[in-house]
């Protein structure tokens, strides 16, 4: 009787009405936020805002699955992001510079995305030193690297990769659909799949997965790696549509990127979020700066908001977690 | 069954406590080391210039404010909860002040009233970490972005608040025995935190806290009480840090200040503190991590070397110190 009670107790560690609690509010906040600009400006309902939000949505969306890769896995947050973008970013301009086709193009850029990916873990797994500290110093060395190699680079006029920067599908940018497809697919290997149960079980509890069998290494290098595969997909889409960057190009991006992770429900301190919830959190934060426009406010101001709702976030994150904690 | 240990790792073996043998192989030590280092290769590769009183002044007047908000950062980190957002406050503590003294406003009030609403930022940070328990690295990161915001729309269209005022300016960059002023001031401040820490009361709450809040609650300390104070000590540094910078360059900019965190903490923890665990390291050896960078940059600046290397030695250093305070007992990532 207790076993059975047990086993059907399993599956839901928490109340049925909080799962839901992350998307319903998501969606609320988003449609008002929609809602608001569209009264004060009714110009605000256009395809051109559409266009303005889908592109922002794009790399941040990317960005956001390697970051939430880390952090449900319990490596928390990998710092090192804007180095690894403008890497790969600049393999591809030079791919592309060279000539070679799309394909080849983004097969560099995603090798060179898991080669540091791969860096980052040896440290970590081998040096036994944490995720942080060890994407911090990577960051700074490999900025530092790439302002000595490259002041400035874009993609060639005309080529295969900047005619896919710009090229429309369906009324939406290129670059935004493969983002829907990833965090779709990526969501469902996370929840279904033995390699995505194994990360998460890592996150949640690294002594019970490995008491269970589940090796840490090989589990520690498979998330970095994915994830600097993702970097690297994304520093393609950054190429494509950024226009010329340089080194610090990337920066400005770190902070979307977790604020989408942490509203998205995905914890930092690993083991539970669901990566479908970034299809919300993601439109919401790109949708921002774009209303900010409509207001008639500076752009200096996107980054009051955001970090007022980065701390909000994590307040209400921390919060859950203190309250859920036995 | 659940009472079975899901912790089966080996504990590390720990040598007992003896005075002697944490004076050679503590943090302070292996930092005094490395300083020893740099200066050693300054003095071969520079000469005897490099430690001349006109080169340690130039090293001395980049170094007052890093020095400054780092010696107040200190206690925060201690207490187990960084604080990201210091590099924003400098920021918009300058550009306060500066709108202040540009609106006709004395200099004594207008520090004031800028110290006073950095307080104010300490304590909404505190209610975001100590009250709600939110991630302290995630919360501060957003008050960082959201400071640095303001601090950009207070600078205007301008990008920079002019504010010069001739006593505070002269007073600021005035020199003692051929050093800066403040530079002797903040290494006088860098010794009194070093005794706060290692004599007082709070110092050892402080200590306690960050170590391990659940063993100091049980000991009757406030973990709520001591970590609120630790923020509000960091983020009052951060607007000390911004008064003196309006000294030093007669304005404040949109960009004053920026990242001066990542500085600071790499800085910090090449000299044995941690940000992600309290508890451990020492004012005197996060000064002495300061200097060394400093002195690294200086090497560098003289040889007209690129300063992105400064970047790159900082980086390797930081991954050389973590993984030394991992061998001393630090916490092993598994």
């Amino acid at each position: 009787m207790s076993v059975s009670r047990t086993i059907a107790s399993a599956p839901t560690p928490r109340p049925s009405l909080e799962g839901w609690g992350t998307p319903i509010t998501l969606v609320v906040v988003w449609a008002a936020l929609i809602a608001a600009t569209g009264l004060y400006r009714p110009d605000f309902f256009a395809h051109q805002t559409v266009l303005a939000i889908a592109f922002t949505m794009s790399i941040i969306g990317v960005l956001a699955i390697a970051q939430g890769l880390v952090g449900i896995s319990g490596g928390f947050i990998d710092l090192s992001q804007p180095a690894c973008l403008i890497l790969s970013g600049l393999v591809a301009v030079r791919l592309s510079e060279a000539g070679q086709p799309l394909l080849l193009v983004f097969l560099g850029a995603i090798v060179i995305g898991m080669t540091w990916g791969a860096l980052n873990a040896a440290i970590i797994v081998f040096a036994k030193l944490n995720p942080v500290i060890v994407t911090l110093s990577t960051n700074f060395i490999g900025l530092a690297a790439l302002y000595l190699v490259f002041q400035l680079a874009q993609v060639p006029n005309g080529s295969e990769i900047y005619a896919m920067g710009r090229a429309r599908f369906l009324g939406l940018p290129v670059i935004w659909w493969p983002m829907v497809l990833l965090i779709v697919l990526v969501g469902y290997m996370v929840r279904y799949s033995r390699f995505g149960r194994r990360m998460t079980a890592v996150g949640g509890n690294r002594f019970a997965a490995k008491a269970r069998g589940i090796s840490l290494t090989s589990t520690r290098f498979a998330t970095f790696l994915a994830a600097g595969g993702f970097v690297g997909f994304a520093a393609v889409l950054f190429a494509s549509a950024a226009g010329p960057f340089n080194p610090s190009s990337a920066s400005t991006l770190q902070l979307s990127v977790i604020a989408s992770v942490i509203l998205a429900g995905i914890s930092l301190a690993g083991g539970r979020g669901s990566f479908w919830m970034l299809l919300l959190s993601v439109g919401f934060l790109a949708t921002i700066p774009t209303s900010l426009v409509f207001f008639g406010l500076s752009s200096d101001t996107q980054s009051i908001f955001q970090g007022i709702l980065l701390m909000i976030a994590v307040a209400i994150d921390g919060y859950r977690a203190r309250r859920g904690a036995p | 069954m659940s009472d079975i240990p899901a912790r089966h790792t080996p504990q590390p073996f720990v040598l007992p406590h003896h005075p002697v043998r944490e004076a050679l192989t503590g943090s302070v030590a292996s930092i005094a080391f490395t300083f020893i280092v740099v200066i050693a290769v300054g003095l071969f590769w520079i000469g005897p210039k490099f430690i001349s009183f006109g080169n340690v002044s130039i090293i001395g007047t980049f170094l007052i404010v890093p020095l400054l908000v780092g010696g107040f950062a200190g206690f925060a980190l201690l207490a187990g909860v960084v604080d990201l957002s210091i590099g924003s406050v400098v920021g918009i503590s300058a550009a306060i002040f500066a709108w202040f003294v540009s609106h006709q406003w004395g200099v004594l009030p207008a520090a004031c009233i800028t110290l006073a609403i950095c307080l104010v930022i300490g304590a909404l940070n505190a209610l975001a970490i100590v009250r709600f328990g939110a991630d302290p690295i995630a919360a501060t990161l957003g008050m960082l972005t959201a400071l640095r915001g303001i601090t950009w729309v207070l600078c205007g269209n301008q990008r920079m608040i002019p504010a010069f005022d001739i006593t505070y300016f002269t007073l600021i960059n005035s020199q003692v025995l051929g050093l800066p002023l403040f530079f002797l001031l903040a290494i006088l401040l860098t010794l009194i935190a070093a005794i706060i820490v290692a004599k007082t009361r709070l110092g050892r709450h402080i200590q306690a806290v960050g170590g391990d809040d659940r063993a100091a609650a049980r000991a009757g300390i406030s973990v709520q009480g001591v970590r609120t104070a630790a923020l509000l000590i960091s983020a009052f540094g951060g607007g000390l840090g911004g008064l003196v910078y309006v000294g030093q360059l007669g304005s404040a900019a949109g960009a004053t200040g920026l990242g001066l965190e990542f500085q600071v903490y790499a800085a910090l923890m090449i000299g044995g503190y941690s940000i992600l665990r309290g508890g451990v390291g020492n004012p005197i050896g996060g000064a002495l991590g300061m200097l060394a960078v400093a002195g690294v940059s200086n090497i560098l600046d003289l040889k007209a070397i690129s300063p992105y290397y400064v970047n790159i030695i900082v980086g390797l250093l930081l991954l050389a110190a973590v993984l030394l305070d991992r061998f001393r007992g630090g916490d092993t990532y598994e």
